[in-house]
């Protein structure tokens, strides 16, 4: 029995090394990739250990001593980072309501168009601030916001409206809004790309079959188009919620100030400015480490949730 | 027959109800359309106008008193160069790595005959979902000593999990009897790989080195995180300084010298800066556009 064992241990080792040998170029090919995984992806997570630790930068982190979750219990005590945790749900959750329905919406009216230049036009104005950086939508913010010689404050005065514009740049009452607008106004073309592509592998029979059946335009829409969607969309938003943690560091990074911070700070922008800025690694690592896994946890609920509803929109 | 005035009737009670919704959703698009085009068209006329013409505000629609002096102005500038230099050695030499690294590792990840195909993808899959996060990747390429090394610039984000899978699932999705075929004319895997699977994948292969290209062009945080010194700032980085500061002009600092700076008011020259950093972007989008698309949809297809 035991030796069997051994032999079949062997035999699988023997069987690698033939494997490699065979195909040494497939293995050497993949080699940097791996590595480059290895390194900058991994290394990191080993990183997440400081969480724990008592870490200082001068010393390694193997060597920083074991602090159990006092960085955790401190962080908690944080009312900056409660209120992190707090706008970072607010913005995702008003991202996810408002954003998550926009290219749907946008692109069953783009679907709807028959002339193909009109079709065409808006197809390929949506996609276009896809193509921008958040730093260059600041800049067209700050041309649409500046209270003196702004978009809004002439079109305001163009209506005849005489009094103060506000400059909603740097109101915090209405910063959030400002966010999640300004996040589909980003992020809506890409994903009305996705729908319009799947649209379009509907068969047109069945649009036939109801018109003949007397349907029309916005039943279609409904009964047809909407429901061959609905794979897509749970895919899409099995994504959305898995990744609600993620409430958009590089925009909220971007476009917000000192001003605004009490409603636009969110959890990693809170890590960079504790960890980076004040040098507070373990606590600022805590916060990271904490925004990962209920991420990790969300995508596998999701997920979860996807397979007993559509077993085919599920990502694993 | 019947069918036919069926069919007429039907056709008839469509153009009633269409011509509103149709006119409704037209003008809802046309709305939407100018939405997303017209603050770049502002920025473009405004940064063109004489300072003294553009200051009241208001829409631009073309240029008021035509004028490029701050454009001059910008361009005497050394930063501008520099942050412009910058940023194009991360998008040609970061892309070019990306998308090489990227396609070697998707090739033996396609091939049902490679051994450890499972493993390696659920291992790299794994990365999409969990991440060590800011500080430690901070730490990381502290420790490699990458801080202010143009390096720094290409290596931590070279692969895309993302972008892995794309070109993984396009390559799976090429027929195996090319390779196969390939095989038994004794090619070996990289020969296959390199002239017949990548001639094949030239969409897929543009699709990606766009998304790493507008990734690259549109870096930020890596130029303010890892970052210090002034001769490697990133066009991005530059362009938010030049936005917050005080005013565009103050930020350009040795500017003030020059006398013809005084006719220019801030807010011109923000346009100005904005305008040069989206222009590239504006003239490579309408080529680049098809790609893209093309990306996304093999990207959405899950495999």
């Amino acid at each position: 029995m035991k030796n069997v064992a051994i032999t079949g241990k062997k035999n699988w080792y023997n069987k690698l090394l033939l494997e490699m040998k065979k195909n040494y170029l497939l293995y050497l090919m993949i080699l940097p990739g791996i590595l480059y995984i290895i390194i900058f992806r991994y290394i990191p997570m080993y990183g997440l250990t400081i969480a724990f630790k008592d870490y200082k930068i001068t010393s390694s982190i193997s060597n920083a001593p074991w602090i159990g979750f006092a960085n955790f219990i401190d962080l908690f005590k944080r009312n900056a980072f409660q209120r992190a945790f707090c706008n970072n749900i607010i913005i995702s959750f008003s991202k996810l309501i408002f954003g998550f329905p926009a290219p749907i919406i946008l692109a069953l009216l783009i679907n709807e168009v028959k002339r193909s230049k009109l079709k065409k036009l808006v197809q390929t104005a949506v996609i276009l601030p896809n193509f921008i950086s958040w730093i260059v939508i600041y800049g067209l913010m700050t041309a649409i916001f500046s209270p003196n010689t702004g978009i809004m404050a002439s079109l305001a005065s163009l209506i005849g409206y005489r009094g103060e514009v506000v400059n909603l740049l740097t109101n915090k009452d209405t910063f959030r809004e400002v966010i999640t607008i300004s996040y589909i106004w980003q992020a809506a073309g890409i994903g009305t790309i996705v729908y319009l592509a799947a649209i379009s592998g509907i068969d047109t029979e069945q649009y036939e079959a109801a018109a003949l059946d007397g349907a029309g335009r916005w039943r279609q829409m409904w009964h047809i188009t909407l429901a061959n969607l609905k794979p897509t969309i749970i895919t899409l938003l099995i994504f959305r919620v898995g990744g609600i943690m993620n409430a958009g560091f590089d925009q909220i990074f971007a476009i917000s100030n000192d001003i605004v911070i009490s409603k636009a700070d969110i959890i990693s922008t809170y890590v960079y400015r504790l960890g980076l800025e004040q040098r507070k690694f373990g606590i600022a690592t805590a916060a990271g480490f904490l925004e990962s896994m209920i991420g990790l946890v969300l995508v596998l609920i999701t997920n979860q949730i996807a397979r007993v509803i559509d077993r085919d929109s599920a990502i694993m | 027959m019947r069918t036919k005035s069926k069919q007429k009737v039907w056709k008839k009670k469509k153009t009633i109800g269409d011509r509103i919704s149709s006119g409704f959703i037209g003008i809802i698009l046309t709305i939407i359309v100018i939405i997303t085009i017209y603050p770049f068209w502002h920025v473009l006329m405004y940064s063109l106008s004489d300072s003294k013409a553009s200051m009241g505000g208001g829409i631009f629609l073309y240029p008021r008193d035509f004028s490029i002096l701050s454009y001059q102005l910008l361009f005497q500038t050394e930063q501008i160069f520099v942050a412009f230099g910058n940023t194009l050695f991360k998008t040609i030499f970061g892309t070019a790595l990306s998308v090489i690294l990227t396609a070697l590792t998707a090739y033996p990840l396609s091939l049902p005959r490679f051994k450890g195909r499972g493993f390696f993808s659920m291992m790299i899959f794994f990365t999409m979902l969990f991440s060590g996060g800011m500080i430690p990747t901070y730490l990381l390429v502290k420790e490699l000593g990458l801080i202010d090394n143009y390096l720094v610039y290409i290596l931590p984000g070279a692969m895309s999990a993302y972008d892995m899978f794309i070109l993984r699932n396009f390559f799976q999705s090429l027929p195996p009897s090319l390779e196969e075929s390939a095989f038994l004319d004794g090619a070996n895997a990289f020969q296959i790989f390199y002239k017949i699977i990548l001639p094949l994948s030239k969409p897929v292969l543009a699709a990606v080195t766009m998304f790493y290209g507008i990734g690259n062009w549109n870096s930020y945080m890596d130029g303010v995180l890892y970052v210090n010194k002034s001769d490697m700032q990133l066009l991005q980085v530059y362009l938010r300084q030049l936005i917050t500061a005080a005013g565009g002009k103050g930020a350009l600092g040795d500017l003030s010298n020059l006398g013809s700076a005084a006719a220019l008011t801030e807010d011109t020259m923000k346009m100005t800066v904005i305008a040069v950093s989206v222009i590239p972007v504006l003239i490579v989008y309408p080529f680049l556009q098809k790609y893209y698309t093309k990306g996304v949809l093999v990207g959405s297809v899950k495999g």
